[in-house]
């Protein structure tokens, strides 16, 4: 399996939502329409991050970096697996996953869909690894794209293994 | 061989962050020479009866439990990150977990 099979074209996002809520709901859509998700998709990726949050203070890795957030769910409201890059036009409040009473500015999702966590290497370490070892210049032009073509060919060349 | 040291590491979905827990603690108890195995769980299916069987609970946030663990709880997040000098640390809890039981 090609690595590069866990990003599609089709499933990338440039979102001008304002809120976590709206901006699920804008994905959810499109990866149910694209038949990646279940239906249930999008009220439990709310509900999940509400109670288990999922953004990441960047700041251990670079001071500067922003923030990101990884959310997901089971395994078994998903169809496939897939890294679905979310860019954000403005910021969003997410909770910091390990420290949930943290708020956290988020500029860019790494949405999981993962219908396999077993047997397979782990799709948020390859993101951590990804988050460390490309250069801070080269994220921050990721994380600032406006265009889902330029962000897919970026993922593509740029998120090894 | 020093007889099979259980963990468990729980988070919301069971799927990334208490795997990725999962697969860098028994890795590196591995190399550190002790026989440790971690079972990912969905924190909604931990429960006091759950947590007995285990010697320890890797928590991936402060989760408000309904009971109070009598397993230690040793607090795991930093492991997500991948830079060594966080998880250090993370690790000298579990082998000191790992040395009492031992």
């Amino acid at each position: 399996m090609s690595i590069n099979s866990l990003f599609s074209p089709e499933s990338v996002f440039v979102s001008e939502k304002t809120s976590s809520e709206a901006i699920f709901k804008e994905v959810s859509n499109k990866l149910f329409d694209e038949k990646c998700v279940k239906e249930a998709f999008f009220s439990e990726i709310l509900k999940r991050e509400k109670l288990y949050p999922t953004g990441i203070d960047t700041s251990p890795i670079s001071e500067n970096l922003p923030n990101i957030a990884v959310p997901h769910t089971e395994g078994e409201f998903v169809n496939t697996r897939l890294i679905v890059p979310v860019a954000l036009k403005t910021p969003v409040c997410f909770k910091n996953m390990i420290a949930p009473d943290q708020d956290l500015q988020v500029k860019f999702l790494f949405m999981i869909l993962n219908n396999d966590p077993e047997g397979q290497a782990n799709i948020l370490a390859q993101i951590m690894d990804f988050l460390r070892l490309t250069p801070v210049s080269k994220l921050q032009k990721l994380f600032n794209f406006t265009s889902t073509d330029k962000i897919y060919q970026f993922m593509s060349e740029n998120f090894k293994k | 061989m020093s007889r099979e040291v259980k963990f468990i590491a729980a988070c919301g979905a069971g799927v990334n962050s208490s795997h990725q827990i999962k697969d860098a603690v028994e890795a590196e108890m591995r190399k550190r020479g002790y026989n440790v195995k971690v079972d990912a769980y969905m924190i909604k299916d931990v429960n006091e009866d759950l947590l007995s069987k285990y010697d320890g609970y890797l928590t991936i946030a402060k989760t408000d439990l309904s009971f109070t663990p009598k397993i230690p709880l040793i607090d795991a997040g930093p492991i997500l990150y991948r830079i060594p000098a966080m998880a250090k640390p993370v690790y000298d809890n579990v082998e000191k977990v790992v040395k009492e039981i031992n």
